[in-house]
């Protein structure tokens, strides 16, 4: 069969007119001159006519003859045959193959227990190698190695085979759509024409994002190309899934979940260490033990019995006795399943003795009839800093710019004005990752808030302000959200706690001039106004009141509710720790806070080897940086003096401990119907049989007689100059 | 200004005294400043010769048999008038101008300084202008009425008709009895073998000749690029060709014409000079009549 490859650039043959048009507008461009010496004209074309035509004529042809041969090669015309039908399934491969192997080698890819799939995946990977060809060029594209740069293609197919047999199950969380979006990168770094994306996985369901319908759509586009484009070319690679056949789960059970009921913990007070126990399997209830431990020392354990398909919480108690950081750990033990690695879980946590709060209020910032005289006394009862949250009020007039490194929250209550430079300094503490809480009141300025602090949605505060609405009958607090973790301890069914929370007057947040995903909105009026609302501003977070922080326009404070309500706010305000220490397989860990020589800082791995730190930047600050995490565990971070060591997390994304297996159906529904499925190394071997394909592209030699042509051009060229100089 | 002031004014500011000298002795009884081929008479001696029967005894050295005992006779040369006709050609492709002066008018500008110079010097100057056919004749006079008379002649000189001038040569050869001098101002594109044969013939009636060759510069590099149609001046059909192909060949086909006519003219003895139209006059004067 004939074929050209590039088609679309068969109008580059028109082009073979050109010198014609060339030679022919040269000569319409005619000059007359009058002239004695005709004689010698006459003579010289008696002589030289026929030579010259000739001359001419043959420049001319050769001239276009460079050209043909070029527009001919960039269309690439080829012979080969067409590959045998299987199943149905015409395979045909247009020249030579450009294919991009992706290899899923996320964590649940060493699922399995007499042989992980990732053991059969490697032998449809090989199969699928060995339907190439000497010319054909492979990459390898391990899903653990996207963030890296990518090698480039090779045309040793043996060295691809060595490649492929090196890889191992990792511990990233399988993200099919990024694997292709690489692989299309990839692709362009290819010179052979025939395209295909060959994706190696174990077939599990998670991990094709097939909820991100956009992400889809746009990945669909990128693989259909151009209407024009023929199946199997660079414009429209064809798409292989070669996955092992999938069983249903035997057994799998798993720590998906790891943390405390706290935003903020403090030492010496007891906190509740909720682990949560998924069973997968499709057996009936497991039992399982599940051990915690804080530092490597085990402080608790618990057995529980999970159904299948179910999840079920365990909690621990454990009082931290001193501040620091603190790497935590639960295990299932005396348990052996399918998947080993979702087994366990790390949590690093950080123990504060209290949160450091500012209040900064107009007035005397005394007594509970104050601006903030409500939050004060919610967020510290005891005056003897004992408590989750040390408070300091401090009237406005003396805010400075220069208290606030001392603080992880400010609260603003209803103030009147702030100069410029505070403003300034307030906007860079939450960029660079403090919390702040605004309320306000009678005493607010809205024109000067929304010029100041809102500046059309790039200043700290979350959304600019409307106007003051009074309500003749006053509004209730209405939908709350739940899932949040300012709420972490209130119970869905506590509304009656806000039947005296009447708000009587508040300022309409205007959150329609910021986007919707941007802003959570944490609590709403009955009349759908809402009246709290976040947004996070650079690294840090700001938290808008509506109405006031004391009873001016609300008798929120005056409500059993208002205690746990900011205490949920400041302390997430305050939980945020940057850069972050629970980290996902592939992530860095970064510590910024660096005050001496990368030399003297030490890590140390979850086997407790060395880690190798580099120092780099983060945020624009000078930062201790490791190399990627790949392992599941707790790693260490710490100065050779320094016995409070900084502990860091990495744990699985749960969704890999799920293993259900993905259907062929769902398989072609998410590419369209456009991709080839394969099971076993033999129906590999059936449809893309090498034996069956010969293929002889053309342009070589078209490229080698173009180079001929332009010696030849060039001589006959210098000829008629040497002639004409 | 007309060509005889302009004439006058390039002449006698920037050539002077230079003085037209014929290789040959001209046959002519009147005194002048060429030799003439007469001996005997004038004041000039040039040396001695063995006495032969016939000879003058006047021109016995009886000094030489009184120390020798010898019969020497005196040799004297006698100066003469020369007897010049100028012959231009007036054809076509005289009429050829690249810059802002046709070889015609380099030619005419040229005969006529040849002619006030042999006329200021007493000397006889005739004119012929010609194409295919004879135009002109003047025959030589020495007056200066006889140079305006050939300088009217020659302001009415129009380029015209194809170049013949070797049957005009042949014509005037008839018509020239006297030794003399024939002076050819034309380009020469004509035939050389046919322009050979007629200067021979006015050799045999006893005619010095000397040609001068008047061309444009452009005659000989040929710059011309891309299509170009050369439109003939002496009616010869239109050619429409690349310069920049042809220049070569037009270059070689040239430079052959040239010394056909070159080694033509020195196997006869004709003096050859080449002038261009951008060259300055009295340069040329000055290059063709002191060799």
């Amino acid at each position: 069969m004939f074929e050209f490859l590039n088609p679309l650039l068969f109008g580059g043959l028109a082009a073979v007119a050109a010198p014609l048009i060339i030679h022919l507008l040269h000569r319409r461009k005619v000059k007359q001159v009058d002239w004695g010496a005709m004689r010698f004209l006459a003579e010289l074309i008696a002589q030289q006519r026929r030579r010259l035509f000739l001359e001419e004529l043959l420049l001319l042809l050769v001239r276009a003859l460079l050209v043909a041969c070029l527009a001919l090669a960039m269309v690439r015309p080829a012979f080969h045959r067409r590959n045998g039908e299987v199943d149905g399934k015409a395979m045909v491969r247009q020249g030579r193959v450009a294919a991009v192997l992706l290899v899923d080698d996320s964590v649940s890819c060493a699922a399995g227990r007499a042989q992980p799939a990732f053991e059969t995946m490697k032998k449809l990977g090989a199969a699928y190698l060995d339907s190439l060809t000497p010319g054909d060029e492979v990459s390898v594209l391990a899903l653990s190695q996207l963030g890296n740069t990518p090698g480039d293609p090779v045309f040793d197919l043996e060295a691809a085979k060595g490649a492929l047999n090196q890889l191992k199950p990792g511990f990233v969380a399988t993200d099919i759509p990024a694997l292709l979006d690489g692989a299309l990168e990839q692709l362009k770094r290819h010179v052979n024409p025939g395209a295909e994306l060959v994706v190696l996985t174990d077939g599990r369901k998670e991990g094709w994002q097939e909820t991100d319908r956009g992400r889809w759509e746009e990945l669909r586009s990128r693989l259909r190309g151009p209407k024009s484009a023929a199946p199997g070319s660079r414009q429209r690679p064809r798409v292989m899934v070669l996955a092992p056949e999938c069983g249903p789960i035997e057994d799998n059970l798993a720590i998906t979940a790891l943390g405390s009921d706290r935003t903020v913990v403090s030492a010496r007070q007891p906190v509740d260490i909720h682990i949560t126990v998924a069973n997968y399997g499709l057996p009936a209830s497991r039992e399982a033990t599940v051990q915690l431990s804080v530092n490597g020392r085990v402080i608790g354990s618990k057995t529980v019995q999970v159904a299948s398909g179910a999840r079920q919480e365990v909690v621990i108690r454990h009082t931290f006795p001193e501040r620091g950081s603190y790497g935590l750990e639960a295990a299932l033990v005396n348990h052996h399943d399918l998947l080993a690695a979702d087994d366990r879980r790390a949590m690093s946590l950080q123990v504060e003795p209290a949160l450091a709060v500012l209040l900064v209020e107009d007035g005397l910032a005394q007594g509970l009839n104050s601006k903030l005289g409500f939050l004060a006394h919610a967020l510290e009862p005891e005056p003897d800093h004992s408590g989750a949250f040390r408070v300091t009020r401090v009237p406005v007039t003396q805010f400075l710019p220069s208290m606030l490194p001392l603080y992880r929250v400010v609260v603003l209550g209803d103030l009147r004005l702030l100069d410029a430079t505070t403003v300034d300094a307030l906007e860079r503490f939450v960029v660079g990752g403090g919390g702040v809480l605004v309320g306000l009141g009678p005493g607010t300025n809205p024109d000067f808030v929304n010029r100041y602090w809102a500046r059309g949605g790039e200043g700290f505060l979350p959304c600019p302000l409307g106007p003051v609405v009074t309500l003749p009958k006053p509004a209730l607090p209405a939908a709350v959200y739940l899932g949040h973790p300012v709420f972490n301890g209130f119970d869905a069914k506590m509304d009656e706690a806000w039947q005296g929370a009447k708000v009587r007057s508040y300022f309409k947040l205007d959150t329609a001039k910021v986007k919707a995903a941007d802003l959570d909105v944490l609590l709403k009026l009955d009349n759908g106004d809402p009246l709290v609302v976040q947004r996070r501003r650079g690294l840090g977070v700001a938290t808008l009141v509506g109405s006031s922080l004391n009873a001016d326009w609300t008798d929120l404070p005056l409500q059993a509710v208002y205690v746990p309500l900011l205490r949920g706010v400041v302390g997430h305000l305050g939980s945020f720790i940057f850069p972050p220490r629970n980290l996902l397989p592939g992530e860095r860990i970064i510590y910024a806070r660096v005050s001496a020589p990368v030399a003297s800082m030490q890590g140390e791995d979850n086997r407790g080897q060395p880690l190798n730190l580099t120092l780099g930047a983060w945020e624009g600050r000078d930062a201790i940086l490791s190399e990627p995490l790949m392992e599941p565990g707790l790693y260490q971070l710490h100065y050779p003096r320094d016995a409070q060591p900084i502990h860091y997390a990495v744990a699985l994304a749960p969704a890999e401990s799920v293993l259900q297996p993905i259907k062929d159906r769902e398989i072609t529904h998410a590419f369209d119907g456009a991709v080839s499925i394969f099971h076993s190394p033999e129906q590999v071997a059936a449809n893309l049989d090498p034996a069956r394909r010969q293929s002889v592209e053309l342009w070589k030699g078209l490229l080698a007689g173009a180079i001929g042509l332009m010696f030849v051009e060039g001589w006959l060229t210098r000829r008629e100059a040497r002639a004409t100089s | 200004m007309n060509l005889f002031e302009t004439v006058q004014q390039e002449v006698i500011e920037r050539v002077g005294n230079l003085s037209l000298t014929a290789r040959r002795a001209v046959e002519s009884i009147l005194a002048g400043q060429h030799r003439s081929v007469r001996r005997g008479l004038s004041v000039e001696f040039v040396g001695h010769r063995e006495y032969q029967p016939g000879d003058d005894l006047r021109h016995l050295d009886w000094l030489v048999y009184a120390r020798s005992d010898r019969f020497d006779v005196r040799q004297y040369e006698e100066e003469t008038k020369l007897r010049a006709t100028l012959v231009l050609d007036t054809s076509g492709s005289m009429g050829y101008a690249s810059g802002t002066q046709s070889k015609l008018a380099f030619g005419l500008s040229l005969t006529a300084a040849l002619g006030f110079l042999m006329i200021r010097q007493s000397d006889s100057v005739g004119l012929v202008t010609c194409d295919t056919d004879m135009r002109h004749f003047i025959p030589p006079g020495s007056t200066m009425p006889h140079l305006l008379h050939l300088l009217s002649a020659l302001e009415v000189a129009r380029p015209g008709g194809e170049t013949s001038l070797a049957p005009v040569l042949t014509d005037i050869a008839g018509r020239l009895t006297r030794r003399g001098l024939v002076i050819l101002i034309s380009d020469g594109f004509d035939d050389p073998a046919a322009l050979l044969t007629s200067i021979q013939y006015l050799l045999h009636r006893k005619q010095e000749v000397r040609i001068l060759q008047v061309l444009d510069p452009l005659e000989r590099t040929f710059p011309f690029k891309g299509m170009i149609e050369f439109i003939g001046l002496e009616n010869e059909p239109r050619l429409k060709l690349d310069g920049d192909r042809v220049r070569e060949h037009y270059r070689r086909v040239f430079a052959n014409h040239q010394e056909r006519l070159r080694s033509s003219c020195h196997a006869c003895g004709v003096q050859l000079e080449t002038c261009w139209t951008n060259e300055d006059l009295a340069g040329v004067l000055v290059r063709a009549l002191t060799v």
